[in-house]
């Protein structure tokens, strides 16, 4: 959790706010920070509150207060040492001067503290996860590109040194991919995955082409959270398996190698296959692993648009339909549209390591601010 | 060409023989000349399906993607990347995949054909005439596992159980359940020489030979038990044994007839030879309430229940039965109840 701090977190909140033009131009420095802290401004309110008897006992959180109090600590002991830069004495002065750079270190470190500890997690974000990648419009084209998204996903996945096993994979003729799944599993996977559900568009002169012109073409990223054993229970009964072998004698008296297996969901007809295995067992445990997730993110879906619906980041179906990326090769850009940030290394960002991780990095950061917003605007 | 294929193969594909020499003798037979013009993964793929298909070879398609994949590194075809599907394969690769796929025109069982194949989430050496494991007995290791799992936390015991496979043919049941069981030790035997070698070299293979004592023994000899004396009493006994009813043998597939020894699947008059003696030694060599799992046929928890009342003096129970993914009772437990 705390990645945030270790990785220059100031460089992340500046760059959300950075993109968020028309709330605040793009402008230098800790300033922004310290809006968010500003005196008399929402948030020192609404620590206010936490702090006094106001707060019901229920919604109080003593290691917010405690923080908070501490920071006022600190800033009423700044405030305090910088009266001493106006002292005669020059050895005094250089000592303040020290001083003062380490109280608002510290400073700068509690107003972090602070703002992480006021950003939710939620239920699912240490879960592990499904990917789901398939070509949108673009004909081969789209499917060379989804193939690309991928790969570039499964390094990202060995980039976070996450679990990565690819659960189906349908390719097109020329090398291209229709549709694939994999399931991501690591510390915080699905935290930093979310972000990566939607629409993503790529603009270049397909392989393809003869005539050198530029095509726009899509593919679509689905991320569904893993349940645990108990988010969620599917009754046994509910479940229809079907495999090659069900007709005949089965077991010593038929010997079969194909392997694949479909699941049906009867309540729901939701449908899962796997055939990505030799050992039927493994194509079993793998199709099951997807019915669960597709089975738990119906049941999250409801409660998560009614949460999430105002917010620009979309996480889940809604999500899905919406574009929020584009990669364009001509000119060696990739722009994410929901916090309007480009990076100028296509290349790189395609090797799925830190470039990516950088623009999710900025991506959490802008969905944690949004959060932030929306918890310091409700009455305590 | 096409008839003179078709000569060589009605020549070659007579009477059927067994044990598995057939495929190897004849290794210099080209029935297709070099494929001029046949160059990427989905190309041959297609090519030797129509092929199969052609000569009534039993899952064409599978059988043409497994062997292209195989010989471009991958397990399967659908987890091949697409950049290798459309890449020229090299001269070495098409010989390769030829040679195979002629394999597979004589019959021979796909997991023999590539040497290898995957029983759980375990990689094991294929050697033909060496039963090949079936996707039934995955399941039946399950169920061992759930029952362990719930054991070990009702009682609390310590260490894990100890287990003897009757019959081990690859290694498959007692190296999967050692590889599940870090405390468990298995006691595996069988009776024909290949399958001990084969199941040594996959317990090395899978870094499990540590746990696990290969011993050749046929269970039907009499007082045979008095050698397992030395390993103490067992927790669990484990076996697939031959069960396939004696006048079902000549209905199997070729592949099964022809590869695969008989001496692993023909389980006598009403395919209860080796499971009655099974049966019979258990009282040996179990702790009390010790547990036997059994493969089956589908028609054996009946006849195994009638054949377990009559000899009350076993004090053997049959506990549950348990049935396949297609539905059909196919595991039974039998737990030891008596002195």
């Amino acid at each position: 959790m705390r990645a945030w701090l270790r990785r220059g977190s100031a460089q992340c909140l500046w760059a959300r706010w950075a993109a968020r033009p028309a709330r605040r131009p793009l402008s230098c420095g800790g300033r922004q920070l310290e809006e968010l802290f500003a005196s008399g401004g929402p948030l020192r309110t609404f620590l206010e509150r936490q702090a006094g008897s106001g707060a019901r006992a229920e919604v109080r959180r003593p290691e917010l207060v405690a923080a908070a109090k501490l920071l006022s600590e600190k800033e009423r002991e700044l405030r305090e040492t910088e009266h001493l830069l106006r002292d005669k004495n020059e050895d005094l002065r250089k000592l303040a001067e020290n001083e003062i750079t380490l109280y608002k270190k510290e400073i700068t470190q509690l107003k972090h503290q602070i703002f992480l500890l006021l950003v939710p997690s939620e239920e699912t974000d240490e879960n592990d996860l499904i990917l789901e990648v398939t070509a949108g419009v673009g004909g081969q084209e789209a499917m060379l590109f989804t193939s690309e998204i991928f790969d570039m996903y499964q390094q990202y996945a060995a980039f976070k040194r996450w679990h990565f096993e690819t659960l189906e994979y349908f390719p097109s003729e020329i090398g291209g991919l229709r549709h694939a799944s994999a399931s991501i599993g690591g510390s915080e996977a699905y935290k930093h995955f979310k972000f990566e559900g939607g629409v993503h568009r790529v603009q270049r002169v397909p392989k393809t082409e003869r005539q050198g012109r530029i095509h726009t073409s899509t593919m679509t990223v689905a991320v569904l959270p893993q349940p645990t054993e108990i988010n969620l229970v599917i009754n046994p009964k509910d479940l229809r398996i079907d495999t090659k072998r069900a007709s005949g004698a089965g077991g010593q008296h038929v010997n079969t190698t194909d392997s694949a297996v479909r699941i049906v969901h009867l309540p729901t007809g939701v449908v899962s296959e796997c055939q990505q295995e030799r050992s039927q067992l493994r194509n079993r445990e793998m199709a099951m692993k997807k019915l669960r997730a597709k089975l738990y993110s119906m049941h999250l879906e409801e409660e998560m648009s009614k949460r999430y619906n105002a917010r620009k980041i979309q996480i889940g179906t809604k999500g899905r339909s919406e574009k929020i990326r584009t990669y364009n090769f001509p000119q060696n850009r990739v722009t994410d549209h929901r916090i309007n940030k480009s990076l100028h290394d296509l290349e790189t960002f395609m090797q799925g390591d830190y470039l990516l991780d950088e623009l999710v990095q900025s991506l959490k950061d802008y969905a944690d601010y949004e959060s932030l917003v929306e918890i310091i605007s409700q009455k305590v | 060409m096409a008839l003179w294929g078709r000569m060589l193969w009605a020549l070659f594909s007579g009477p059927r023989r067994r044990g598995g020499t057939q495929g190897w003798a004849f290794s210099s037979w080209q029935p297709h000349p070099p494929l001029a013009g046949l160059s990427s993964a989905t190309e041959l793929v297609s090519y030797w399906t129509g092929v199969f298909e052609k000569r009534g070879i039993p899952e064409a398609q599978e059988s043409s993607e497994y062997i292209v994949a195989h010989v471009l590194g991958a397990k399967t075809f659908q987890s091949l990347k697409p950049v290798l599907r459309t890449y020229p394969l090299t001269p070495q690769q098409l010989k390769c995949i030829q040679e195979l796929s002629r394999r597979r025109l004589q019959r021979m069982p796909l997991q023999y054909i590539l040497g290898e194949w995957d029983f759980q989430g375990l990689n094991l050496k294929m050697v033909p005439p060496v039963f090949i494991p079936r996707p039934e007995t995955e399941e039946l290791v399950e169920w061992v596992l759930e029952d362990v799992a719930q054991r070990s936390h009702a009682v609390g015991a310590q260490g894990g159980p100890l287990i003897l496979e009757v019959g081990c043919g690859s290694g498959a049941i007692s190296l999967s359940l050692l590889s599940k069981l870090p405390q468990s030790q298995v006691i595996a035997v069988d009776k024909e020489v290949t399958a001990i070698s084969l199941t040594h070299e996959n317990a090395q293979r899978l870094r499990l030979q540590d746990r696990i004592q290969i011993i050749p023994l046929d269970v039907t000899l009499e007082g045979s038990w008095i050698h397992l004396l030395p390993w103490g009493f067992m927790d669990l006994i484990i076996s697939n044994p031959p069960y396939v009813f004696h006048q079902d043998m000549e209905l199997l597939a070729p592949e099964i007839l022809s590869y695969e020894d008989p001496a692993a699947l023909d389980g006598g008059e009403e395919g209860m030879d080796i499971i009655t003696q099974i049966l019979m030694l258990a009282p040996q060599l179990l702790k009390y309430s010790g547990s036997i799992f059994l493969e089956v046929d589908p028609r054996h928890p009946e006849l195994v229940s009638s054949w377990l009342q009559s000899h009350p003096d076993l004090y053997l129970n049959l506990v549950a039965v348990r049935r396949d993914f297609c539905g059909r009772p196919r595991f039974l437990h039998i737990q030891r109840s008596g002195p």
